[in-house]
C-alpha cells in the first residue's frame, strides 16, 4: 500500500501508478458538489455543448458543502461527502466530458464508470462519511461557486484545498474496484454465511433443549416432595 | 412540573448534540474493532474515525454534514407531571435550533412531492410517543437519521417463517446495502407485530446501548450469530474491506399474527442519539 501526495491536477501516468488501497492525499483545485439537481443541470450543459460557469479541474467530489458569504467572499464551514452509487447514470458521460482524471466521494461507482475509467485513466477516491473535523481543515479557499439558485450543498464549486485525505483509491485506472471485489466475494460467501447460522442455531435450540429437559426432570423429582405423602 | 418551555429546549439541546457527539459505547466499539483488525487499511480507518469523532467533541463541529430528518422520541412515564402542548414545544424548539445553530443546518428536509427544501413542513420534526409504566420523568431521545443509512432500510412480510428464512432476509438486507452505508454500522431488526411495529421495533433496536446483552435468551444467541454473519460479508469500514461491518446487530420482537413482517435498518458508525430525562420537579438530566 503506497500513499501518495498529488499536487493537482494530475496527468494519465500519474493516475496509472495509482492502485487499488493506495491512501492518497489532494493539494490544489478540486471541483465540489453533492446534490441530484446540479449533476443534471450539469448533463443539460454538457448536452447543449455549453460551457461550465466554473473550470474544468480534472477532479469532481462528491463533497456537499456549507458555506457562507461575507463582503462578497464566500467561506467553508464544513464539508462532508455523500454516497456516489446515486450518481453512477451521470459519472460515465462526465469523466469523459469533463476530463476527469479523479472522481470521488464514498461508495464508489458502478461497473459502466469502472470501464471508462480503464478507457480514459481516472480513478475513484474513497473519502471517510463522518470525517468533516478533518476533511473541512484541508479546505484552503472557495474560488468559484456557481448556480446560487440551489441550497448550499447543492451548488457547482471550485475549492482549494491543502492534503485533502486521507483517501483511499477505492478503483484504480487498471479495471479493478474494491467495491464490485468485495460485492462478488460477499455474494460467494452467503451459502457458507447462510450454513453458518444454521449450524449457530441448531446449537442453540439443542442447547435450549437440554436446559427445557433439565428443568422438566428437576420438576419431575421434585413433584412428590412439594406435593408431599402426606397430601397423596 | 415539566412545562413546555423545558420541553423546548431540551428539543434543540438534543439535536445539537447529536450532531457533535459521538456515543461513548459507540467510540468503545470502534476502539475495539480497530483493536482486532488484522490489517492496516481498516484499522487505519476506524482510527480516523475515532479521530473525527474526537475532534468533533473537542473543536464543537459536526461529525457530518448530514444532518438527516429531526426524529424525535418521548417516552412518558405514568408518574410524570407535565403540562401543556409536547408537541408544538418540540416544533418550536427545532425551529428556534434551526434559526440559532452554529454553523448552520444545510437543507436536508424535502417535501417529497415537490422536492422542496427547508427544515419545517407536514409532520416535522417527526415525534413518536411511548408511554414506560410508572416513571416519574420523561425521557426524550433524538436521533437523526441521514440518507447514507436512512436509505438502506428493509421491510418484507412473511407468512409464519421459520428463523433460517428471517435471516437470510436479514443477510439479502446486508448484501443489499453492502458498501455504501458508512459501515461500520448497528443493524436493527424487528420481528413480528404490524407492518409499522416491526418498522419501529427495527428502528428503536439501532438506539440500545452496543454491547448491551438482549434479556431474552433466544434474541441474545439470534443477535451473536447474525453479527458474526455480518462481519464475514467482508465490506469493512467505510466499505473498503475488513472485519468489521457491524459494531451490533439488535433484534427485538413482538407477537402478531401468521404474517410477520420482518424490518432491517441501519445506523452509521457515528450512531447520532443523544437523550434527556424530564424529572417532574422540573430538573434536566443528560443521559446519553
Amino acid at each position: 500500500m503506497a500513499v501518495h501526495h498529488l499536487q493537482l491536477p494530475i496527468d494519465r501516468d500519474t493516475v496509472l501508478a495509482l492502485a487499488v488501497g493506495d491512501i492518497v492525499f489532494l493539494s490544489g483545485e478540486i471541483t465540489a458538489t453533492g446534490g441530484l439537481p446540479a449533476h443534471k443541470r450539469i448533463r443539460e450543459f454538457l448536452a447543449e455543448r455549453r460551457e461550465l460557469p466554473v473550470r474544468k479541474t480534472g477532479t469532481f467530489v462528491h463533497l456537499p458543502t456549507m458555506m457562507e458569504e461575507a463582503d462578497g467572499s464566500y467561506e467553508v464551514l464544513y464539508v462532508n461527502p455523500t454516497t456516489s452509487t446515486r450518481f453512477n447514470d451521470f459519472i460515465p458521460g462526465f469523466i469523459r466530458e469533463l476530463d476527469l482524471r479523479i472522481v470521488a466521494g464514498k461508495g464508489g461507482l458502478d461497473a459502466a464508470s469502472l470501464q471508462v475509467m480503464q478507457e480514459t485513466g481516472c480513478v475513484y477516491l474513497s473519502l471517510l462519511g463522518g470525517g468533516s473535523p478533518i476533511l473541512t481543515a484541508a479546505i484552503r479557499e472557495v474560488a468559484q461557486v456557481a448556480w446560487l439558485d440551489f441550497p448550499s450543498h447543492f451548488r457547482l464549486m471550485t475549492l482549494k484545498v491543502e492534503n485533502l485525505g486521507p483517501l483511499t483509491v477505492g478503483m484504480d485506472a487498471h479495471g479493478r474496484s474494491t467495491y464490485a471485489r468485495l460485492s462478488g466475494e460477499a455474494q460467494a460467501r452467503v451459502p457458507q454465511i447462510l450454513e453458518d447460522l444454521t449450524t449457530a442455531r441448531d446449537a442453540f435450540e439443542a442447547t435450549a433443549a437440554v436446559a427445557s429437559n433439565t428443568d422438566q426432570a428437576a420438576q419431575s423429582v421434585d413433584e412428590p416432595v412439594t406435593t408431599g405423602p402426606d397430601v397423596a | 412540573m415539566i412545562d413546555e418551555a423545558l420541553i423546548e429546549s431540551t428539543t434543540a439541546d438534543l439535536y445539537s448534540w447529536a450532531l457533535r457527539k459521538v456515543p461513548d459505547d459507540t467510540k468503545r466499539a470502534l476502539t475495539d474493532a480497530r483493536d482486532r483488525e488484522p490489517d492496516s487499511g481498516p484499522k487505519a480507518i476506524l482510527n480516523l474515525m475515532l479521530q473525527s469523532a474526537l475532534l468533533a467533541e473537542t473543536q464543537d463541529k459536526f461529525v457530518c454534514s448530514d444532518s438527516g430528518v429531526p426524529v424525535y422520541l418521548v417516552e412518558i412515564g405514568g408518574q410524570a407531571k407535565w403540562q401543556g402542548d409536547i408537541k408544538a414545544a418540540i416544533t418550536r424548539g427545532f425551529a428556534h435550533l434551526v434559526e440559532t445553530i452554529r454553523p448552520p443546518l444545510l437543507k436536508h428536509v424535502n417535501n417529497p412531492l415537490t422536492n422542496e427544501r427547508g427544515h419545517a413542513g407536514k409532520d416535522m420534526p417527526l415525534i413518536s410517543v411511548d408511554l414506560i409504566g410508572n416513571a416519574d420523568y420523561i425521557d426524550i431521545t433524538c436521533v437523526p437519521k441521514a440518507l447514507g443509512s436512512g436509505r438502506w432500510s428493509s421491510i418484507k412480510t412473511f407468512i409464519s417463517p421459520d428463523l433460517a428464512e428471517i435471516e437470510a432476509f436479514i443477510m439479502s438486507a446486508v448484501l443489499e446495502a453492502g458498501s455504501q452505508h458508512c459501515p461500520p454500522v448497528i443493524v436493527g431488526i424487528g420481528i413480528g407485530g404490524t407492518f409499522e411495529h416491526a418498522a419501529k421495533m427495527a428502528n428503536r433496536a439501532t438506539y440500545r446501548p452496543i454491547g448491551s446483552i438482549n434479556p431474552e435468551p433466544i434474541l441474545a444467541a439470534m443477535e451473536e450469530r447474525l453479527t458474526t454473519a455480518v462481519n464475514a460479508t467482508g465490506f469493512g469500514p467505510m466499505g473498503t474491506g475488513g472485519e468489521t461491518t457491524a459494531l451490533g446487530v439488535h433484534v427485538d420482537y413482538a407477537f402478531g399474527h401468521g404474517y410477520t413482517p420482518v424490518a432491517v435498518c441501519f445506523n452509521c458508525w457515528i450512531n447520532r442519539r443523544s437523550k434527556v430525562r424530564l424529572h417532574s420537579d422540573g430538573s434536566a438530566e443528560r443521559i446519553d
